[in-house]
């Protein structure tokens, strides 16, 4: 185990945000489904006694005599917001003045470095460029994901779990959240931490060696089944893609219509709203990690190959 | 109770407990308190870091006011104890006296003036007030009326300028006595009355300045005295210091040099520019005591090269373009130092200062001062790392060559489409369908190409010519592999090759890392593709007199040898410029030996780079010519051009008798180990060997330093190296030694670099450092097949030469200074600059002494330690240009033996007689030529080391005699002056000077007479008119030790006539002279530029001048023991002791 280096990468200044959220994200996580497991609780409790559901007068907190019904935002919400400011701001200031932001030397048109790496934030995105020819990680993908995150309050059919948080009213709509950002952190990460000179694989510990030399070959999967020419390689493709969104489509499916409570708000839904919400969820939530697996595990490139895109 | 709920329970329970609300009824104050506490904290720890933290300047400076203070105290008290020395000295006190007579003096006239002044300063104070107020008002006004459009308001505005101009103006102005007195005077008279108050003050300034003038003339006389004679600051220019660190400013010292250049560097380094010399030890130097105090001290020093600076002053050229470094960073020495990731140009260490310099001067061969660079220049030539390494700039010849002939190639294809078109155009011309009235103008056009045609083949010859001339002047490191098998002991092939250090140690051969099979092969290939001749064989001289050559002739200006060999110590003695012969006779056969020894430049067969072949007798058979190829044969009999006809060997023709060469030759052969067999080496005729060989030798470059037949063309193996030092770190192959290095260990021994203290790795140093030292070191730990290896061969440098080298390499960067910046001389320092490649090619240094302060490896040699060895030293050429006529100079370069048209004529019969000898087979290029003025030296015949013929072509002359000229700064092209004939009464007085007793200059000087010219200790004077300026002769008469120290030429021949300012001997002079007016210097170079061999020759019989004293030759045999007896006397004034020598008489 090389320990200097890993030491290097996880002490690099660059990396401190990606350091900071290896801990917060999972903190924040907890919290939020600490607070959503109490929620469900009362709610449960409240399902089970409507003469507390009557009384009850917060959201979260079960009423107790000579309490207020309800809180205001000034002073109740706003000085714990501006206790998060003093403290970011004091966290801010300290991060600037011990950790200068370095000034590099001045670009070099005839030399790449190397590795040569995006800022953090976009490191996931660089790395999708592995799994995915340029036009669909770089512009297709990204795209996709902003409109499904704006698309997403569209087609959501539940009343429910609207301003407090909850699990049990919300699965769905949390887990799918959970799974992409999950997701996002981890290509982040393998960005950061895994990715060395030459974008080559190295586990964490391993040395980044300028040097390394490596038999890898990647292979489309038309080649697999002995298909070498076009169009066949474009239609055998897109046979195997449709046929990935029919078992993808099948599969979430079955998750989203799992339990009665989902049952009932599937029947909710449009057609419409389903299917914008089955398209983005299988192309981005699904798409990526079984592309980042097959890549991985089996070296296949491109599942379809046309003359104009890859996929 | 099942249905109790929780809350119920708790609702029950409230009253008792009342709970207090989780969200309004907690109080925050607390968290908020802190956290603002934090934010305080964390403000005013970012105002320190901004004021303080990342300005460590600010203490350094502080450090520095305290330290120098503290040392002007103790310098000035110094100081004044010495001035105070001197000024009690009379002569201080004297001119002190001087100046306060002249102070007294000129304070009587200046008081009066002074007081004038006062008041007129009074009257002008008074009138410029109103003055200016009228003036501004008419001034503006008069804009008014410029820009108006309105003729009505034109003419209202020109009337209100009149009126103002008429009106009287009112002031009040002190009269002569001092009284206020009231005035009025319209602007006009105003004005008048102004203009003439101020003049009547610039007069009285005037007045003033002529008084003071002799009392500031004793004023400077006196205080340049002290200057001096104190050396150093005066305690007065001490306390300015003072002055100046009391009211020291702190703040960012900034140097910026047009915007290209900004540093900061004097932030810190506070001393480099103070007028007092600041050390280490004055700064607080504790001797490794407090690390941190001793950085300080170190910072604080004056640059020590104050010289430098004043040729390359900061403001000009600021810090960093000549040291590296970021000349803007201040947060942090690191930063400033550039010595860290980010910054390309890190400060050059103590040791690589010097890379600095060749960024602007990267055209100069040798530069002065730079010792280190320009060592690490001489040794990129000399140990032929140019020959697979390309570097701007050497080697240029080869670069020369190869466009000269890709340029004739196509100006030959041009001439092809010419000639095309000519045949097309007459077609045209000719054909029945051509109108009448088109044929006059194609007949024009086929003129016009006919032309062209001629103009091209015009462009070719001159192309050739120069390729002629390149080929003269190329040279390669190593010797003509092509004619090993005359040359070389077989057996001892491939002992060479496994170690050629073990053999000769220090030899520029380097070692290859070759296996034993390789070894093999390459010997095989190298024997196999040898010329396959018989040297004629030569018979044996004499060994003694061979050493006794050897010694003198100057071949140890180059070579060195076991001194042993020629009775000089054990010690290897000589020049490192080319091999060491302690043990050529093991490698080496007799017969080549006397041939190179001969003529190093005759080739066994010319070589065609057209054709790509050696050209053998039968090329020249088929056109019926002899196989004669010389510098007047070089042209190639099959088509045409011009050939390859000398080896390309630097070493020069030192035109020896076939005699002498014989005697070189035995005693060199006799230089080898008694006994001494090498291994039966039959292999070398192993015909399947050849073909490996043959790969091997191409792969490792071995063209790059030897002639080898069929790799004439071969490209540079290597990388090119022009701008090596700016290469990014990551184009550097450390290979697997990387990761340590970056780590910061020795990859070679694990060591903690940093932790000592140096990084000595994974920067451009380290990596130039350790591929020095040990060029395969980064295939260590590679698995690589024998074809894969690096393949730069060691070259077993010392310690130092791999500084020097470095140095030069660090130095090679691109650099992006403004051209005003670098070193583009013009005129003679661009002759000087141009010069240098071919004195040092040639290395002509080994002999003479061209550079102020450079001893040539001949002076350092034991024989010529005694007076007399002295006078046997080539001649200083410190003052070459001045001494001589360019015209000559570059004749006696193309030919030192000075050959009279007589000889050469007979030089070309013998040519001619070796090809009707020769015919048609090898013979007449075995043969031993005859020389060109054999045997002899041109000038100083009377030195036994010889001027050898170097072969120069016309341009390398051309650069030469320009060197000379422009070192010595004269003009070109040099018109000779024109020197007055001398009257008949003249030349008896100058007869007179010329062979009187005191001064008799046939004595020493050469006559032509075979006896005298044994003992002559100088040239010969018939050559002075046209080899010698008669302005340099003057000089030379009158001061010689001051051109060349050491000279045996008599000092003090003439002394200074204040009465008629002019020079007249020193020494008794015949009765004509008493009339004679003129200078005696002139008179005898007048002489000297117009003598005759005939009157020398009456000179030298013995008659002498009849009006003279009888002529010193009377003395005999006693003549050459009195001239050694004057010269050692020389120093103490040679006039006496000509006097004080016995047989003289006035």
């Amino acid at each position: 185990m090389d320990w200097a280096q890993l030491w290097t990468i996880v002490s690099a200044p660059d990396n401190v945000p990606i350091v900071a959220m290896l801990f917060l994200v999972p903190f924040f996580m907890w919290m939020g489904l600490r607070q959503a497991r109490a929620n469900d609780r009362l709610a449960e409790q409240l399902e089970g006694d409507p003469t507390l559901a009557k009384t009850h007068h917060r959201k979260t907190w079960p009423w107790k005599p000579h309490w207020s019904r309800e809180l205001h935002v000034w002073p109740y919400l706003l000085r714990i917001e501006f206790l998060a400011v003093l403290i970011v701001t004091v966290i801010l200031f300290v991060w600037s003045i011990t950790l200068n932001a370095p000034l590099e030397e001045p670009a070099n048109p005839n030399l790449t470095m190397n590795p040569s790496k995006a800022p953090w934030y976009f490191l996931g995105l660089q790395e999708m460029l592995v799994y995915f020819d340029p036009w669909i990680a770089g512009v297709v993908m990204p795209s996709l994901m902003l409109v499904g995150l704006m698309a997403f309050p569209y087609v959501d059919s539940n009343p429910l779990g609207v301003g407090y948080y909850t699990w049990k009213q919300r699965k769905v709509a949390i887990g799918a959240f959970l799974w992409g950002f999950i997701m996002w952190i981890a290509l982040i990460f393998i960005g950061t931490f895994i990715r060395g000179p030459g974008w080559v694989w190295f586990w964490p510990g391993q040395t980044w060696d300028h040097n390394v030399q490596l038999y890898e070959i990647n292979r489309d999967l038309p080649d697999i089944f002995g298909i070498t020419s076009q169009p066949w390689k474009g239609i055998f493709g897109l046979l195997v893609v449709g046929a990935f969104y029919l078992i993808a489509g099948l599969a979430i499916h079955i998750v989203v219509t799992w339990s009665k409570f989902e049952k009932k708000i599937f029947e909710r839904t449009t057609l419409l709203q389903y299917s914008v919400f089955q398209f983005f969820a299988i192309t981005v939530l699904v798409s990526m990690p079984v592309k980042l697996l097959i890549r991985q595990l089996f070296r296949i490139k491109y599942v379809m190959v046309t003359p104009w895109f890859n996929i | 109770m099942a249905d109790t709920t929780q809350s119920e329970q708790l609702e029950k329970r409230a009253p008792d407990t009342p709970e207090l609300d989780p969200i309004a009824d907690r109080s925050m104050s607390g968290a908020l308190l802190i956290s603002s506490l934090l934010l305080v904290v964390t403000l005013i720890w970012s105002l320190y870091d901004e004021v303080v933290g990342q300005r460590p300047w600010r203490s350094y400076q502080r450090d520095f006011v305290s330290k120098y203070g503290e040392y002007l105290e103790t310098a000035k008290e110094q100081q004044g104890k010495s001035e105070a020395e001197i000024k009690s000295s009379p002569e201080y006190q004297e001119l002190n006296q001087a100046y306060e007579e002249a102070a007294a003096a000129a304070k009587a006239k200046t008081d009066p003036i002074d007081e004038q002044g006062k008041r007129l300063d009074d009257k002008i104070t008074a009138v410029t007030a109103p003055f200016t107020d009228a003036r501004s008002w008419i001034v503006a006004k008069t804009y008014q009326l410029e820009v108006t459009e309105s003729e009505s308001a034109k003419s209202s505005l020109r009337a209100a300028i009149e009126r103002k101009k008429q009106e009287k103006i009112d002031f009040t102005m002190p009269n002569d006595e001092g009284k206020e007195e009231k005035k009025s005077l319209t602007f006009p008279e105003l004005e008048t009355h102004y203009n003439s108050l101020r003049d009547e003050k610039a007069r009285l300034g005037a007045e003033r300045v002529q008084i003071t003038q002799p009392r500031d003339a004793a004023q400077k006389k006196r205080d340049e005295y002290m200057q001096d004679h104190l050396g150093g600051l005066t305690a007065e220019q001490v306390a300015g210091l003072q002055r100046k660190v009391e009211d020291f400013k702190f703040e960012i010292k900034q140097i910026n040099v047009g915007g290209v250049v900004i540093d900061r560097c004097e932030s810190c380094h506070l001393g480099v520019r103070e007028p007092i010399k600041l050390t280490k030890k004055n700064m607080g130097w504790t001797d490794g005591e407090d690390p941190a105090e001793d950085a300080a001290a170190a910072a604080f020093v004056s640059h020590p090269n104050k010289e430098l600076l004043k040729t390359h002053d900061p403001d000009r050229f600021g810090c960093s373009t000549c040291h590296g470094g970021n000349g803007r960073g201040t947060t942090s020495v690191e930063k400033g130092h550039g010595r860290y990731k980010h910054w390309l140009w890190p400060m050059y260490y103590k040791e690589n200062v010097e890379a600095g310099c060749n960024q602007c001067h990267n055209r100069d061969r040798v530069l002065q001062g730079a010792d280190l660079l320009n060592r690490g220049k001489n040794l990129f030539q000399v140990r032929g790392c140019a020959g697979c390494h390309r570097y701007e700039a050497f080697d240029r010849e080869a670069d020369a060559l190869s466009n000269a002939r890709q340029s004739i190639k196509t100006l030959e294809l041009e001439r092809t489409d010419r000639g095309r078109e000519y045949e097309q155009t007459k077609a045209e011309a000719g054909a029945a369908s051509t109108k009448e009235e088109d044929v006059p103008k194609l007949l024009k056009k086929l003129d016009a190409i006919r032309q062209m045609i001629s103009q091209v083949d015009a462009r070719v010859d001159e192309f050739d010519l120069q390729a002629k001339y390149l080929m003269q002047d190329v040279k390669k490191i190593g010797p003509n592999l092509k004619e090993i098998k005359a040359k070389l002991r077989k057996d001892w092939i491939p002992v060479w090759l496994s170690d050629p250090q073990a053999f000769r140690p220090g030899t520029k051969m380097p070692t290859f890392r070759l296996e034993d099979d390789e070894i093999k092969a390459v010997s095989a290939f190298l024997w196999q593709s040898a010329l396959e001749v018989k040297l004629p064989s030569q018979p044996q001289g004499d060994a003694a007199h061979g050493k006794e050559l050897f010694k003198t002739l100057g071949c140890l200006g180059c070579h060195s040898i076991n001194g042993q060999a020629i009775d000089m110590g054990n010690q290897v003695i000589g020049g490192d410029f080319a091999a060491n012969l302690s043990r050529v006779g093991e490698k080496a056969n007799y017969d080549y030996i006397v041939r190179w020894v001969h003529n190093p430049r005759q080739r066994l067969a010319p070589y065609s780079p057209t054709l790509k072949r050696d050209l053998t007798p039968a090329d020249y058979k088929k056109k019926n010519l002899p196989f004669v190829f010389d510098d007047d044969h070089s042209k190639s009999p099959v088509d045409g051009r011009e050939l390859q006809i000398q080896n390309m060997t630097v070493m020069p023709n030192f035109r020896l008798s076939d005699q002498d060469a014989h005697d070189i030759a035995t005693f060199l052969t006799m230089q080898k180990r008694p006994g001494v067999e090498y291994r039966n080496a039959s292999f070398l005729d192993d015909a399947s060997l050849k073909s490996r060989g043959e790969q091997l030798v191409r792969r490792y470059g071995c063209a790059a330093c030897h002639e080898i037949k069929g790799m004439e063309d071969e490209q540079r193996i290597g990388t090119e190296l022009t701008l090596e030092g700016s290469k990014p770190i990551e184009r550097l192959d450390f290979a697997l030694l990387q990761e340590p290095a970056m780590r910061g260990e020795d990859p070679i021994t694990g060591a903690d670099l940093n932790r000592e203290g140096r990084e000595g790795w994974y920067d451009h140093k380290g990596f130039f450092e350790n591929k020095l030292r040990s060029p395969g070191i980064y295939d260590r730990g590679k698995v690589k097949s024998a074809d894969e290896r690096l393949r730069m061969p060691n070259i077993y440098l010392p310690e130092s030469d791999v500084t020097a080298l470095t140095t030069f390499l660090l130095g090679s960067v691109e650099t992006n200074l403004p051209q005003s910046m670098r070193y583009n001389p013009s005129g003679g320092k661009k002759s000087v600059q141009d010069g240098w490649w071919v004195v040092q090619k040639y290395n002509c240094m080994g002999c003479h002494n061209v550079l102020v302060g450079q001893d040539s490896i001949l002076m350092g040699l034991p024989m010529y330690q005694s007076a007399d060895g002295k006078e046997q030293l080539p001649p200083r050429l410190t003052s070459e240009g001045a001494r001589v006529n360019p015209d000559w100079l570059l004749r006696f370069l193309k030919d030192p033996s000075q050959a009279t048209p007589a000889e050469r004529a007979s030089l070309a019969q013998a040519v001619s007689g070796h090809a009707q000898a020769g015919g048609d087979d090898w013979t007449a290029s075995l043969a031993l030529h005859a020389q060109p003025g054999a045997n002899r030296n041109g000038v100083r015949r009377y030195l036994k080391a010889r001027m050898p013929t170097f072969n120069f072509s016309p341009n390398e002359l051309q650069a030469l005699v320009n060197f000379f000229m422009g070192a010595s700064s004269q003009a070109q092209p040099y018109i000779p002056e024109r020197l007055d004939p001398l009257a008949a009464d003249e030349q008896g007085m100058a007869r007179a000077l010329f062979s009187s007793n005191a001064a008799p200059c046939l004595k020493c000087h050469m006559t032509g007479d075979p006896a005298h010219d044994a003992r002559a200790t100088a040239p010969n004077f018939l050559l002075a008119p046209e080899r010698l300026k008669p302005a340099w002769t003057r000089r030379w008469l009158l001061d010689p030790q001051l051109i060349s120290p050491g000279t045996s030429m008599p000092s003090d021949l003439f002394k200074r006539d204040q009465a008629h300012d002019r020079w007249v001997f020193n020494g008794p002079t015949p009765p004509a002279f008493q009339t004679y007016e003129k200078d005696h210097v002139d008179l005898l170079v007048r002489y000297m530029f117009q003598i005759s061999l005939e009157e020398q020759k009456r000179l030298g019989t013995g008659g002498g001048a009849p009006s003279a004293a009888p002529a010193p030759a009377s003395a005999g045999n006693k003549t050459a023991s009195i001239d050694r007896k004057t010269r050692r006397l020389s120093s103490r004034g040679p006039i006496a002791a000509i006097r004080a020598l016995p047989g003289k008489s006035d």
